[in-house]
């Protein structure tokens, strides 16, 4: 960053050729790998979701289908109304917990990366604790359900999640790029406290906030241990439960299908639960696009300076 | 006391709205984490159903010997530990070598289709990935040991091998990762002002020159936050991953058992709250003493990127 | 730092100090139910039966069970409430936890303090230990005062194994199942071979093995998957002993044939290392997957992959009403047969029940009745459930409904088979009996129940080192010299003989009472 010598810079250009064609042969390259290790798997589970159950109990999996097979859909549609009441549950936490806590978050990572904010470490450290001890799951199913009344209700899915403290503090590390000038320049000029937050600090952590909003939305879409402790109604399962039950099924019962006396049948075949897979996975891999466009370089911050 | 109250109350004056902002944050964490963590006592209970968390009998320090009986304590410790170590270098490396990549990368087609590839492992839950390593790896059928047969080899069983399982699981876990972790970084790139790179470009840098002086030093915080965060669950294992992909599988417990798989195993025949607290106390009162030791070192080096 | 340190202490102060608030609340309302002298950690008290059952005021019980709720069950739960309403006066709700969440939930149920009525358990949820710890009421009068009928049928053998620490703790199912065990196997696979049909030891199991091996070379002969092999118990039992706690994958085994039974491991048994050399050969031979222990497929068998799995008499029936275009056969290993203990499927009356009695009295109506135990097994017939000439069921529409997932209501008279349960079943389970009646070598020791409440530690270590070690080895994965000394070593270390001091002392116990 330094002020460079004008020879290192003539330098630098007769290598730039050379050197940078490397170093984008070596990128394009490494990505490619990179991206085929990737979406193999991912091309398989679609494959093996088309596929029917005896060529891969026989065959194994395989990129393209065989003896293609749209039973595991329609066995998942067979009662499409379950399915769409699953997506609306977990549309709606997803969409209620992204936006409340990420405002949470953002807030108090400002606060806490405020510099003459004399309690920030303290409060850091105040929240980071949580991270190393928590009560178990017994004691905070008891005091969720008894003390917070929260069985059966769509707020257990929405609130034990909503303030995380690993992205708290991701999201401070973002923070402290802001320049520290831009906000006592702010305050020069008579702006308050929430004035400089909301018009001034938010416009400059777009990519930031994009990066923990996608965080916030892909741990409430993928969330099934809140629903599994805490919901009994069918209705209000999301998603991602429901592929749970489908998932875990099988090891549950292959557990205990040495005990005598409980009939063990009707286990969920391998392309049911690839066919499920790709339904829970299908709407969020949709959203990604649109928080790429955040992570295009330009921001600017002579641009919001006035 | 009164000091101290003093103190605050002029804190309070000069930042209220700073304090008021984080209200709903404390309000969340009293109510979701602090008074929850009252069940910690339950590692050090003789946990009776009809007398519940507070009424059972204290039982001292039982609940955490069968950790350690057989000497199973240790080496469960030291996994956890290698493989966390294993798995931040590579996943990390991995994600911010991939972030810089496609940073720099101008074909903006190109970049947007990866960068959304490389984020599909994350979707493919443990359960699917252990189906699909069995798929590859078993000796009878698998994937790889048709490539090699059909190249004349001859055929290895890795179930029967625990060395190389560190290195399988290791790849998976940077493979799964490496989207996920590399937004990150991307997005901290992203945040710098472009300012920096068109000043840069006038100057002449070279690619090389503008990654190490103005890229990497942009990054360093986050690293740093990232790493920090990774110590401080050091002792914690990813069971999911651990389990779907070694099964039960006791040729290679010696090499892959972390914590959380050993006290799943032990614990799944006669479910023991108790002991299943104690573990869990043991593995936060080692990462916590871990965080402190190192987060102070951090702390003494530069302020600014210690976590609290 | 002090200044931190002190904060943070006050913080945590104060936070105890609401807790501690809130937590002497939940534990007397979890109390309040048993009467409030449990506070040591014996057996809380018997609640008292007060005499006739009074029905005048109309509850509702909640009653809990393992399985995943069938889409359809609104029609079954309708017909009993019209039956429960009728009779005593009451509904029941039944709550259903999913196969995937009973691990974590299971043992939940019973720490929330949540009021619920009766619930399903068995040995393998752990039903002694959870006794032991409170989870269930004491049942000592309300048993014999509001199931009579049920109390009265009950055999004395399943009356001792629902007493824990000489207390009843729950009402075990009156159906009998058998320890016999040994190969379910596909007879329709060798159909056009020279194959003699025998299957009646291990050495007819081999042959068998070898002859699908060389005709179906595409399968994997023999069912092995995580769950681990249960040969070993197996072979064990064909030659007489028995295992310590009346399962498989066991790692204490007695000779009941003895007078005085002394418990013995693995290393310690002649017939081991026969044993070890014969899974080795089979290993070699290719009659199961070399990494068969990180498969997870349970259902090999069941859908055609595999020729023979090594279970129990259920296990055969299930496969055959399942895939009847499969033919199943089924052949018992076992020396001396007994009956399985009866809590291997029981129910539980929970410590938090407001309704003790009326609970009881339901399950005294379905475990006595025909229609309330038709209307609470299968449903509604013509609806979900028809039956064939011989009283055999057939749940019309398996996407909708499903049979009762509270398999301990169960009994020897009410039971009806499945449509397709062959013949062999019905046939081995007489036959069993007429053994049984005929040689009671093992049947003495039916209600011997292992108590680990001392050995806790010990015995889980135990079980995590032989899970670690014995089931590769006996699998004929790893060596079988080096592998068996590493095995004794490291059970020696995890402390087996304090294990084994502990439980000989128990059956000590046992065979004194038996005299």
């Amino acid at each position: 960053m330094s002020k460079q010598e004008p020879k290192e810079i003539k330098l630098g250009k007769v290598r730039l050729s050379s050197s940078s064609k490397a170093f984008y042969t070596i990128a394009y390259l490494s990505l490619i790998l990179m991206a085929v290790l990737c979406v193999i798997p991912f091309v398989l589970l679609i494959s093996a979701s088309f596929t029917s159950e005896e060529y891969i109990r026989f065959h194994g999996y395989s990129i393209f289908p065989k003896d293609i097979s749209l039973e595991a859909y329609e066995m998942i549609f067979k009662s499409p109304l379950t399915i769409f009441r699953a997506y609306g549950v977990s549309i709606f936490i997803t969409v209620v917990g992204t936006l409340l806590g990420l405002l949470v978050i953002t807030m108090t990572a400002y606060v806490i990366s405020r510099k003459d904010f004399k309690y920030r470490n303290k409060l850091s450290f105040f929240f980071y604790f949580t991270t190393l001890f928590n009560g178990g799951m017994v004691s905070t199913y008891i005091y969720y359900i008894q003390y917070l009344h929260l069985k059966d209700s769509l707020l257990a899915l929405i609130f034990p999640g909503m303030f995380n403290v690993f992205y708290l503090l991701i999201m401070r590390s973002f923070v402290s790029s802001v320049p520290t000038a831009l906000i006592e320049s702010a305050k020069i000029d008579g702006a308050g406290e929430y004035r400089i937050f909301f018009q001034i600090v938010l416009p400059l952590l777009k990519s930031g906030m994009a990066t923990i909003g996608l965080f916030l939305a892909l741990g409430y879409w993928n969330d099934w241990y809140n629903a599994m402790l805490y919901m009994n109604t069918e209705s209000k399962y999301p998603l991602q439960y429901m592929m749970y039950n489908l998932l875990q099924k099988t090891q549950a019962l292959a557990q205990i299908a040495s005990k005598a006396g409980i009939p063990v049948t009707n286990m969920p075949s391998s392309s049911l639960k690839m066919a499920m897979a790709i339904i829970t996975t299908g709407p969020i891999i949709l959203v990604y696009p649109f928080v790429q466009k955040y992570f295009v370089k330009g921001i600017t911050i002579g641009s919001v300076k006035g | 006391m009164s000091v101290h109250l003093k103190n605050f109350l002029k804190e309070w004056k000069k930042n209220r709205p700073l304090f008021i902002m984080t209200i709903p944050a404390l309000f969340l964490i009293i109510v979701f984490a602090y008074l929850p963590m009252s069940g910690l006592i339950l590692a050090f209970k003789n946990y009776r159903y009809d007398l519940g968390v507070f009424g059972s009998a204290w039982n001292g320090l039982e609940n955490f010997r069968y950790l350690f009986s057989s000497g199973t304590g240790w080496l469960i410790t030291k996994n956890t530990c290698l493989y966390n170590i294993l798995n931040l270098l590579t996943s990390q490396l991995l994600a911010i070598v991939i972030a810089i990549f496609i940073t720099e990368i101008n074909q903006k087609v190109f970049k947007k289709i990866t960068q959304s590839v490389i984020f599909l492992p994350y979707f493919i839950s443990w359960v699917i990935v252990g189906t699909f390593v069995y798929a590859f790896f078993n000796y009878e059928t698998g994937f790889l040991n048709h490539i090699i047969t059909s190249f004349g080899g001859e055929g290895v069983n890795l179930y029967s091998m625990p060395g190389v399982w560190p290195y399988i699981i290791c790849a998976f876990n940077a493979w799964k990762w490496c989207g996920y972790n590399s937004v990150i970084y991307i997005a901290a790139i992203t945040g710098v002002d472009s300012e920096t790179y068109e000043a840069a470009a006038i100057d002449g840098a070279s690619i090389f020159q503008r990654i190490r002086y103005i890229t990497i030093p942009c990054i360093k915080p986050t690293v740093i936050t990232m790493i920090l965060l990774q110590v401080g669950r050091i002792l914690r294992g990813d069971f999911e991953m651990f389990y779907q992909i070694i099964g039960n599988n006791g040729q290679l417990f010696n090499a892959t058992d972390v914590i959380d798989t050993y006290v799943f195993r032990s614990l799944l025949q006669n479910s023991n709250l108790g002991m299943s607290a104690a573990a869990s106390f043991y593995q936060s009162l080692l990462c916590f003493i871990i965080i402190m030791i190192v987060n102070t070192v951090v702390k003494h080096i530069d302020e600014d990127y210690a976590l609290f | 730092m002090r200044r931190k340190v002190v904060s943070l202490i006050l913080a945590a102060t104060m936070l105890t100090t609401i807790l501690t608030g809130c937590g002497s609340k939940a534990s007397t309302t979890a109390t309040d139910n048993t009467n409030e002298t449990a506070t040591s950690s014996e057996a809380s008290a018997t609640p008292k039966a007060s005499g006739e059952l009074d029905t005048s005021e109309e509850v509702n019980l909640t009653m809990y069970v393992i399985s995943d709720r069938p889409a359809g069950q609104d029609v079954v739960d309708e017909n009993i409430n019209k039956i429960l309403k009728e009779k005593l006066n009451c509904t029941l709700t039944i709550n259903w936890i999913p196969w995937s969440d009973y691990p974590n939930k299971y043992p939940l149920l019973f720490s929330s303090g949540e009021a619920f009525d009766m619930a399903y358990t068995g040995s393998w949820l752990n039903f002694t230990s959870l006794a032991q710890k409170g989870a269930f009421m004491n049942l000592d009068e309300l048993w014999p005062a509001y199931a009579p009928k049920n109390f009265a049928a009950q055999s004395e053998a399943a009356q001792q194994q629902a007493t824990v620490d000489g207390h009843y703790y729950c009402v075990p199912t009156m159906l009998a199942t058998y320890s016999a065990y040994g190969p379910v196997y596909r007879t329709d696979l060798l159909d056009g071979t020279n194959w003699d049909g025998k299957m009646e030891n291990f050495e007819d199991l081999e042959k068998y093995l070898d002859l699908i091996k060389e005709k179906h070379p595409e399968m994997e002969p023999l069912d092995i998957y995580s769950a681990g092999s249960e040969l070993d118990d197996n072979y064990l039992w064909s030659l007489g002993y028995m295992s310590s706690k009346g399962a498989n994958n066991d790692f204490l085994f007695f000779n009941p044939e003895e007078a005085n039974p002394k418990l013995f491991t693995f290393y310690e048994c002649k017939d081991t290392t026969p044993f070890l050399d014969m899974m080795a050969r089979w290993n070699e031979k290719g009659f199961y997957p070399k990494s068969a222990l990180s498969d997870t497929d349970a259902t090999k068998t069941q859908n055609g992959k595999s020729a023979v799995r090594v279970h129990n008499l259920d296990t055969f029936a299930g496969y055959s009403t399942t895939h009847r275009e499969f033919a199943y056969s089924y052949a018992n290993f076992v020396k001396h047969v007994r009956h399985f203990p009866y809590t291997q499927d029981a129910m539980v009356i929970s410590n938090t029940s407001q309704n003790p009695e009326r609970a009881l009295a339901v399950w005294d109506l379905i475990t006595s009745d025909r229609e309330m135990f038709d209307a609470f097994m299968y449903g509604v017939e013509g609806t979900t459930y028809t039956l064939n000439e011989e009283g055999q069921y057939l749940i019309t529409d398996p996407d909708q409904y499903a049979g009762s997932a509270m398999w301990s209501a169960r009994t020897n008279e009410l039971n009806r088979d499945a449509v397709g349960t062959p013949e062999l079943f019905g046939e081995m389970k007489q036959e069993f009996e007429k053994a049984i009646a005929a040689d009671d070598t093992a049947e003495k020791y039916a209600s011997f129940v292992i108590d680990t409440s001392n050995i806790e530690t010990e015995y889980a270590a135990c079980q995590s080192v032989h899970q670690q070690y014995w089931w590769p080895l006996e699998l004929g994965y790893t060596d079988a010299k080096t592998g068996l000394a590493e095995y004794q070593k490291q059970m020696e270390a995890a402390g087996l003989e304090k294990v084994r001091t502990e439980l000989q002392g128990q059956l000590d116990a046992y065979v004194a009472a038996l005299q």
